[in-house]
């Protein structure tokens, strides 16, 4: 089981009954952060040995347990879990848009354990215009989970097979999920050559 | 005119003139959506594919953080909008589990009975539509008459049948309508019988064997390396359920099998689609005998504000795994809700299950993922 | 292969299994088509339609205290509720009601925040119009309610 600080132990995932909740860090004038505890365990214990200062902190919140890892750490981490300690499923890969952070993104990978029966997240911070190291090469679901980050986002990963936008039309400009990218903006120049019609809105 | 998606087809020149690249464009009746498949072929072999999707993107990430926590709500059963009620189900658990309170147990069992029952009309979509894609016309009238009772009771008892909006961050909304158990327990007696009609159909058809067998083969190592979950995964032979490996809404009550098949072909996930609509009917009696008496809604309040942090929180939805990726930074709008879509990740591995085949299946293999296409773009 | 398989694929028995499901469902004394316009279908009691403004039955005046909380609650921010303030009872009074129903997704999130029941989703499906302008209904097409056509077959 992965956090053996609840009482009661329950998979990392939904709890059977509500977790003592700790008050989220109320200081009344800086924004208010992520109430994580500390994550002791074997796996915690493993990955800072190997990895050393490349790992930021390993915290836990609401029994769901994750690493804040430097960049060029991610892959190889990756890599060890799934080699070494059997976590063989990538879940997921997204980002969150902080745009006041001077590293404005914060790249997450979500990774499962079937023997384990645990899930791990491995955040990591990223400024705009950096270009991560492509997962594909230890994970094929990266693929287009990969495609999907950087269509919506502009993060682009350095050695995938086939960067190009997925969701969004292949030549349009402009990266919708992110903040600054309002939700009625559109590519005016996309619309009009495309669709013929001055404004989609 | 070289077309853009050919950068990741396998080497061969354009002007190669025994291969041809054939485009299954947006509309077609196979695809199960607006699915556009560039395949490259030779004669009728299977070189390669190209899927183009995004046809149906709707943003439905950033309208999220446009709108409140509770109003986001009905927007969500608009993603996969043939099993909606699972969708809702992911959500509130993943902003239950931020604002870390539970639904008390009465809607819980609710919850699971409503849940079941759309994981038996999502099947029976499926399986219409696959065998209508196959070529045998007549499992489509039957399923849909089946579909037809589960519909009604989501119509009386939250008022729309497709985009149910059934319920609510906390808990439920509505009370069980007069009759609820009745026409539940009506369901589960009318139903089997009829999943032995479709299976008296197709199951021993030699042209629905021949079909089926060794197409789309995907083995266990295949599926964990590409991500691919729900009954493809149980087909390859790897006994995981979410509801049995992380239980969630109460599903550790419940005594039901996870059907599993050992060969990863098209054949396999039929069986194990019809296993798993018997295994739903056996929950949902267990349910529907023994629903707690009291509250429906639990200790929630009125404008809500989950505390800073995010949590991820996964279902096992009808097509696999479906995760909620919620972010909070302590306002009423959620600052980021990332969703886990299982058809948009089983759809990667359609290139896999194609090489080498014939055209026709690769109607049957688009089919046996079993892909909304609302949920691949959401 | 044995004598009872060879029977089964020369006589393609499972073939007439699937044959045996299909015709046993031809009755013709059973019909199941709706005659729709004629006989409307019944829809259930907590159906999600049309909306309508509820008048208190004993003296006609309209339900809405015009707290705008189905305004608020509404994703889609499509209902406009414009209110005056009545020096006498010093209350707010309803006087336009405007709800837009061509981006309406009548997921009762109006309906449920209502706190006298004013607002309320009918079981009337027959919502089409001719014109954008159609759809876009005030407060006294709301307060009728529901006028499905009658057709005579």
């Amino acid at each position: 089981m992965a956090d053996e600080q609840k009482p009661g132990g329950e998979a990392a995932g939904e709890p059977a009954k509500p977790s003592p909740p700790k008050p989220a860090a109320a200081a009344p004038k800086p924004p208010a952060t992520m109430a994580a505890t500390p994550w002791e365990n074997d796996l915690a214990r493993e990955l800072k040995e190997r990895f050393g200062d490349r790992i930021g902190e390993t915290s836990t919140y609401l029994g769901q347990n994750f690493i804040v890892a430097k960049p060029e750490a991610a892959v190889p981490i990756l890599e060890y879990l799934k080699l070494e300690a059997d976590f063989d499923y990538l879940v997921d890969i997204t980002a969150v848009d902080w745009p006041k952070r001077p590293e404005r993104f914060d790249l997450v990978y979500i990774v499962y354990s079937f023997p384990r029966n645990e899930r791990v997240r491995i955040k990591t911070r990223i400024s705009d215009g950096y270009k991560p190291e492509t997962a594909v090469g230890v994970h094929l679901t990266a693929n287009w989970l990969e495609r999907e980050v950087f269509d919506m986002f502009g993060i682009e990963f350095a050695g995938h097979p086939d960067m190009r936008r997925i969701l969004m039309p292949e030549d349009w400009q402009g990266y919708p999920l992110r903040k600054d990218y309002s939700i009625i903006q559109q590519d005016q120049r996309w619309v009009q050559e495309n669709l013929g019609i001055e404004s989609g809105q | 005119m070289k077309a853009a998606s050919d950068a990741s087809m396998p080497d061969s020149t354009f002007l190669d003139s025994t291969e041809l690249v054939l485009n299954m464009g947006p509309q077609h009746p196979s695809t199960h959506g607006v699915l556009r498949v560039i395949l490259k072929l030779d004669g009728e072999k299977i070189l390669g594919t190209d899927c183009v999707i995004g046809y149906l993107h709707r943003g439905v990430e950033k309208i999220a953080e446009n709108r409140t926590w509770a109003q986001f709500n009905p927007y969500v059963d608009r993603m996969d909008y043939v099993a909606a009620v699972s969708n809702g189900l992911g959500y509130c658990l993943a902003v239950e589990k931020l604002l870390n309170i539970e639904a008390p147990p009465r809607a819980q069992v609710v919850r699971v009975i409503l849940t079941e029952l759309n994981r038996v009309a999502s099947h029976l979509v499926w399986l219409g539509t696959h065998a209508l894609d196959i070529g045998a016309i007549t499992p489509v009238f039957y399923c849909f008459r089946e579909r037809e009772e589960a519909l009604n009771i989501f119509e009386k008892y939250c008022g729309a049948r497709l985009t149910t909006h059934a319920f609510r961050i906390g808990g439920l909304q509505y009370e069980t309508y007069e009759g609820f158990e009745q026409d539940v327990k009506a369901f589960c007696d009318m139903f089997p019988p009829k999943v032995d009609e479709y299976e008296a159909l197709l199951t021993g058809n030699r042209i629905w064997k021949g079909r089926l067998t060794n197409v789309g083969v995907l083995t266990a190592d295949e599926c964990k390396e590409y991500g691919v979950t729900g009954p493809l995964l149980r087909a390859a032979g790897v006994k995981w359920d979410l509801r049995k490996a992380q239980p969630y809404s109460g599903y550790e009550k419940y005594d039901f099998e996870i059907p599993i098949r050992q060969n990863g072909d098209t054949f396999d996930r039929y069986m194990v689609r019809m296993q798993e609509m018997r295994q739903s009917v056996r929950i949902i009696r267990q349910a529907v005998e023994n629903i707690p008496e009291g509250p429906i809604m639990g200790k929630v309040a009125k404008v809500i504000k989950p505390p800073v942090g995010e949590a991820y929180v996964s279902i096992e939805a009808p097509k696999g795994e479906l995760g909620y990726y919620v972010v909070s930074d302590g306002s009423t709008q959620p600052y980021r809700v990332r969703v886990r879509p299982p058809s948009f990740v089983n759809l990667q591995a359609l290139d896999r299950m194609v090489r080498g085949a014939l055209v026709a299946d690769i109607c049957a293999v688009i089919g046996t993922l079993d892909i909304v296409l609302g949920e691949v773009d959401r | 292969m044995s004598a009872g398989k060879l029977f089964r694929k020369i006589f393609l028995v499972d073939l007439f299994q699937g044959l045996a499901v299909t015709f046993g469902y031809q009755k013709p004394k059973y019909i199941v088509t709706e005659q729709y316009p004629a006989e409307r279908p019944k829809v259930a009691e907590r159906y999600r339609g049309a909306p309508r403004l509820n008048n208190n039955p004993e003296n006609g005046e309209t339900l809405c205290i015009a707290c705008n909380l189905c305004a608020l609650a509404c994703p889609e921010t499509l209902i406009v509720v414009g209110s005056e303030r009545n020096e006498q009872t010093r209350r707010k009074e309803l006087t336009t009601f405007t709800y837009d129903l061509s981006r309406c997704m009548f997921c009762g999130l109006c309906e449920d925040a209502c706190p006298v029941d004013a607002l309320e989703l009918t079981q009337d499906f027959e919502l089409a119009s001719y014109t954008r302008e159609g759809l876009i209904w005030d407060r006294q097409m709301l307060e009728e309610g529901p006028r499905p056509t009658q057709y005579k077959c």
